[in-house]
C-alpha cells in the first residue's frame, strides 16, 4: 500500500516504515543547492569563507550576506535559504545577548549552537505547549565559528537540528569536492594566513565563476580581534596571493 | 521574522523560571543546606537590628528601605563632550548601607547610565537596555544613537508605570550627531539637555555647576566642575556622600577618571582660597 516514497512526503513530521523523515531529508538536499562555504580551524583562531554567486551583472555583490556577526566572538556562514538564516541567525543573537544579560559573560560556541539546533526541529504540528514556528524544517546549514574559554570551536549545524564539531568543514553544492581538498591540505598546526588562502584556494576549486574580491567573502575570529569580516583590500591582499 | 523572534526571545531556560506551578518541582532534588552549609546573613550594624528591618521593610512603613534614595549624580555637555560625575552613598531614611556604589552604569563603551532611586531598577533596566542596544547593533550594523537608546528605556519603564519602579537616570553618550544627553526617570520622562543634575543633593550640585559652567570649559576644567559640585552636594546632603566617580564621554567612547574620597576632598578645597562669586 504505502510502495511510493510520495505517501511519507506529506506530512512534515511523519516516519517512513524504513524510519526516515523524509522532509528534514529533502531540506538536506536543499543545502547542496546552495552556494559554497567552508569554515577551517587554527590554534590561532577560525576563518570563515563563502562564495557569492553573482547572477547578474546587474547585481550589487555587496548587498549579498551569507556570513553573519552572532556576537563580538562568534560568527556564523551560511548554505541554502537566505531567509531562513535570518530567523536562525536572530535567534542566536538574542540567545547569545539573554545569556550575556543573564551570567554577565559571554555565551559559550557550543551553546550558541544548541540553541539554533533546538530551534531546527520546530516546526509541523507542535508538541503541547510549544508553539511551532515554521510549517516546513528550516533549508538552512551553518558553519558557527567561535573562540570560548576552550578556545577556537567550529560547528556544522544542518536541519536535522545535528551538530558536529570540525577542523575544518565545507557546505553547499561544491561541499563535496572542496571536502577532498580540504582533507588533503588540511593540519592541526595551520597558521591563521594558511588557512585564509587555504579557504580561497578551496573556493576557487569548486567555484563555477573565476573567483575574485566581489563574489566571495571571507571573515575571522580570533582570540584578540574577535570577529571580523575581511574589507574588500584584506580580502583582495588574500586573492593576490593565491 | 521580529514577530517569530520575539516569541522565543526568551531561552528555553529563563521560560521555566516563569512558570509558576513548575517552580517547586523544578527545586526539588536541590537541597540548599548541603550545597550552602551554615547560612550567614548580613545584619544592620545598628543598636537593634530586629526594631531597624521591622520599621524598615514593613510594606506600611514610612521609611520603608529603598536603598539609593538619596543621590547626587550630574552630567553636562561641554566644548569637549560630556562630564558625568556622581556620589558614591546608599541610604535607607537614616541608614547608610554603602559608601562605596557605582553609581555610573557602564552600559557599553559608549553609552553611560547614571543610578538614582533604586539601586536594582536602574541597574537591572540599564542592563536590559544594553542587551537591547547590542541586539540593535548586530541587527542593523551601527551602532543605537543615545536619542533611540533613552527611548528604549523610557518606552520599558513606561510600561510599570504606577508599579513602584524607582528611577531617576541620565542617558550620556556619543552618536553620529556628535555628544548627547537624556534624562529618563520611572514616570517615563524624558527629556533632552545640556545640564542635569538628580538625587536630593541635586539642588546642592546645580548650584555649584550653573556657577561654574561654560560651554567653553577645558576639559581638566570640566571634569573639576563636576568634582566640585558632587563634593558640595556631598558636604550639604547628609543622603549622599562617600566618594565622587568622574567620566569623561568622548567621540572615542567613554574614559573613567577616577575616585576621589569626599573627606579628602574636602580637606583640599579648604586649604585652597576661595574666588569671587560676584
Amino acid at each position: 500500500m504505502f510502495l511510493t516514497r510520495s505517501e511519507y512526503d506529506r506530512g512534515v513530521n511523519t516516519f517512513s516504515p524504513e524510519g526516515r523523515l523524509f522532509q528534514v531529508e529533502y531540506a538536506i538536499e536543499a543545502i547542496k543547492l546552495g552556494s559554497t562555504a567552508v569554515g577551517i580551524k587554527t590554534a590561532e583562531g577560525l576563518i570563515l569563507g563563502v562564495e557569492k554567486r553573482v547572477t547578474s551583472s546587474l547585481l550589487e555583490p555587496s548587498s549579498i550576506e551569507k556570513i553573519f556577526e552572532i556576537d563580538a566572538h562568534i560568527g556564523c556562514a551560511m548554505s541554502g535559504l537566505t531567509a531562513d538564516s535570518r530567523t536562525i541567525v536572530d535567534h542566536a543573537r538574542v540567545e547569545a545577548q539573554n545569556h550575556a544579560f543573564t551570567y554577565n559573560e559571554s555565551i559559550k560556541v557550543e551553546s550558541v549552537t544548541q540553541a539554533v539546533c533546538d530551534l531546527a526541529l520546530r516546526f509541523g504540528e507542535s508538541a503541547r505547549g510549544e508553539e511551532s514556528i515554521m510549517s516546513r524544517p528550516f533549508g538552512v546549514s551553518l558553519l558557527i565559528a567561535g573562540i570560548d574559554e576552550t578556545g577556537p570551536q567550529l560547528f556544522h549545524t544542518d536541519p536535522s537540528g545535528t551538530f558536529v564539531s570540525y577542523g575544518a568543514k565545507a557546505i553547499g553544492s561544491g561541499s563535496e569536492g572542496a571536502e577532498t581538498e580540504l582533507q588533503e591540505e588540511y593540519h592541526t598546526s595551520m597558521t591563521l594566513v594558511e588557512a585564509e588562502t587555504l579557504a580561497l584556494k578551496v573556493l576557487k576549486q569548486v567555484m563555477e565563476e573565476k573567483l575574485n574580491s566581489t563574489n566571495v567573502q571571507l571573515a575571522s575570529v580570533t582570540k584578540d580581534g574577535g570577529f571580523q569580516i575581511y574589507s574588500a583590500e584584506k580580502l583582495q591582499q588574500v586573492v593576490d596571493r593565491l | 521574522m521580529d514577530t517569530l523572534v520575539s516569541k522565543y526571545a526568551n531561552s528555553a531556560s529563563s521560560a521555566s523560571f516563569d512558570d509558576a506551578d513548575n517552580l517547586g518541582q523544578n527545586m526539588t532534588g536541590w537541597d540548599a543546606a548541603s550545597q550552602f552549609a551554615l547560612p550567614a546573613f548580613d545584619i544592620p550594624m545598628v543598636a537593634n537590628p530586629v526594631d531597624f528591618l521591622r520599621a524598615h521593610t514593613d510594606a506600611s512603613a514610612e521609611n520603608r528601605i529603598r536603598i539609593q534614595h538619596g543621590t547626587t549624580t550630574l552630567a553636562f555637555k561641554f566644548q569637549g563632550g560630556i562630564v558625568v560625575a556622581v556620589d558614591s552613598r546608599a541610604s535607607g531614611g537614616s541608614y547608610i548601607a554603602s559608601q562605596t556604589v557605582k553609581k555610573v552604569i557602564e552600559i557599553n563603551p559608549y553609552l553611560l547610565g547614571t543610578m538614582a532611586g533604586g539601586a536594582a531598577d536602574c541597574q537591572y533596566w540599564e542592563r536590559e537596555l544594553g542587551r537591547r542596544c547590542r541586539l540593535y547593533e548586530l541587527r542593523n550594523k551601527e551602532r543605537i544613537s543615545v536619542a533611540a537608546a533613552s527611548k528604549i528605556l523610557s518606552n520599558m519603564v513606561y510600561d510599570y508605570k504606577g508599579m513602584g519602579l524607582s528611577m531617576g537616570t541620565m542617558i550620556t553618550g556619543w552618536d553620529k550627531t556628535g555628544p548627547q544627553l537624556f534624562y529618563v526617570d520611572s514616570d517615563g520622562t524624558r527629556m533632552r539637555g545640556e545640564r542635569f543634575s538628580v538625587g536630593s543633593g541635586s539642588t546642592f550640585a546645580y548650584g555649584v555647576l550653573d556657577t561654574g559652567y561654560d560651554f567653553n570649559l577645558s576639559i581638566p576644567d570640566a571634569l573639576e566642575l563636576g568634582r566640585r559640585a558632587i563634593y558640595h552636594a556631598t558636604h550639604r546632603d547628609a543622603y549622599s556622600g562617600g566618594s565622587v566617580n568622574v567620566f569623561h564621554v568622548k567621540e572615542t567612547g567613554w574614559e573613567f577618571h577616577g575616585n576621589f574620597d569626599v573627606n579628602d576632598l574636602h580637606w583640599e578645597y579648604q586649604a585652597q582660597p576661595k574666588g569671587p562669586i560676584v
